[in-house]
């Protein structure tokens, strides 16, 4: 099992994947929410240390809607499946924002500014985000690696966030499961990236998804 | 076009207190301020973001903005005993925290004209009763964003009807969509805030 923290340095975090976030597809704000999108980038980022922790296990695509990871199974559904081919790893992840971000996001709700509630909560999936990113990054295997695929998304029931968090120690980086499988702090991210010689990585085929509320949607306005 | 209209359908919260304050000066009702700009400039922006000429942050401004100016006219509108398009009793359902979507369309109905009553997140279905019943809510809106929680809405839809509340019930949040509405007795959902008001007027007509 391997973990990690780091911090950010703001002007690191990319403004146009905060905007993504907000719903800005291939649109730029307009200059006054840019300015808003950087002045919360300023004030909450130094706050957040992110936190991520992951694992390599074997895993193996069962069927084409079920795999096994870790020797646990898994029913992710037809398209995370149809991804899976080849898979011979595989590398079982969780992330998130930091509990210092959860707080600094609190003490600005506080201040009941729903613009900057908006805009604090896209920054806080954006940091999460980057846990995955740099897990991937920290990934030197000589193994094709898959795009990151999680349990909520793309048809994978959410409840079975419940076996993938069976595969880590009693809350991984803090980060807390209830019974309806939601994770605390909120801003927090979990999923598993597929490994194997013979894999190919593939993109999100987001068309033939009937989610089409996903935030991570790149085939909708 | 006036300044008011300007104001809150750009969103500029100051400029939008400065126009209503200047508008009652010329001796203009709130009922014909609202009416006149306010209400219309909503109208605006909430079409543009239909059409993809506005985001979020767009209807969240506005929405501020008529809010500040609001914060001046209501005082006043109580004096005059002007009524609101009705109340409405919001949370996300029991077993989720997700607040944001859930404070969007709570800012957008406050921003059309709705009595607002926020309860937060994680609110049990004897809360969502308590408060409509207190508040002689004529909506209860419901949020979640899990495909966990989505179902605990069917147990308060079920609930609400029980006690007899002579209620509307919405729905909406990220899993959801119009068929499962209708499966768990619902009369509606919407899939952003500003499709949540239009559908909340249409209700109550």
């Amino acid at each position: 099992m391997t973990e990690g923290a780091f911090h950010i340095n703001p002007a690191d975090l990319p403004e146009k994947e905060i905007w993504f976030a907000m719903g800005y597809k291939d649109t730029v704000p307009e200059e006054r929410i840019r300015e808003m999108v950087r002045q919360l980038r300023d004030r909450l980022v130094p706050r957040a240390t992110v936190r991520y922790m992951y694992d390599i296990v074997p895993a193996e695509k069962l069927s084409p809607r079920r795999m096994r990871m870790g020797g646990v199974e898994f029913n992710p559904e037809g398209i995370i499946c149809s991804y899976l081919d080849g898979m011979s790893h595989a590398l079982v992840f969780v992330g998130t924002a930091g509990v210092e971000f959860d707080a600094a996001v609190k003490e600005l709700n506080a201040e009941g500014d729903i613009v900057a509630d908006f805009i604090a909560d896209s920054i806080g999936t954006v940091l999460a985000e980057a846990s995955v990113a740099r897990m991937e990054k920290d990934y030197t295997g000589e193994e094709t690696i898959s795009m990151p695929y999680s349990p909520g998304y793309c048809n994978w029931n959410i409840r079975e966030q419940h076996l993938l968090f069976s595969l880590f120690p009693e809350q991984p980086c803090g980060i807390r499961l209830s019974e309806s499988s939601l994770m605390a702090p909120e801003k927090s991210v979990s999923g598993f990236f597929a490994l194997g010689e013979k894999l190919v990585r593939q993109p999100y085929h987001c068309e033939i998804c009937k989610n089409k509320t996903c935030y991570k949607r790149r085939d909708a306005k | 076009m006036d300044e008011l209209y300007e104001a809150i359908y750009r969103g500029m919260a100051p400029k939008a207190k400065i126009a209503v304050q200047a508008s009652l000066d010329a001796a203009k009702t709130p009922q014909d301020i609202i009416d006149g700009s306010m209400i219309p400039a909503m109208e605006a922006i909430g079409a543009d973001f239909e059409s993809g000429k506005a985001f979020v942050p767009n209807l969240l401004l506005s929405a501020r903005a008529m809010k500040s100016a609001l914060d001046i006219l209501k005082p006043l509108m109580m004096a005059e005993q002007t009524v609101t398009l009705g109340t409405v009793v919001i949370g996300t359902v029991k077993g989720d925290l997700h607040d944001i979507g859930k404070n969007l369309v709570a800012s957008m109905l406050e921003g059309r004209g709705f009595n607002v009553i926020n309860l937060g997140a994680d609110v049990s279905k004897e809360r969502f009763i308590e408060a409509a019943r207190e508040n002689k809510a004529d909506i209860i809106c419901l949020s979640a964003l899990l495909t966990t929680t989505m179902g605990y809405m069917q147990e308060v839809v079920e609930a609400v009807k029980e006690a007899g509340l002579p209620v509307k019930i919405m729905v909406g949040g990220a899993p959801l969509n119009a068929e499962f509405a209708a499966k768990i007795g619902a009369d509606g959902y919407s899939s952003n805030a500003n499709e949540a008001v239009t559908l909340a007027k249409s209700l109550l007509n």
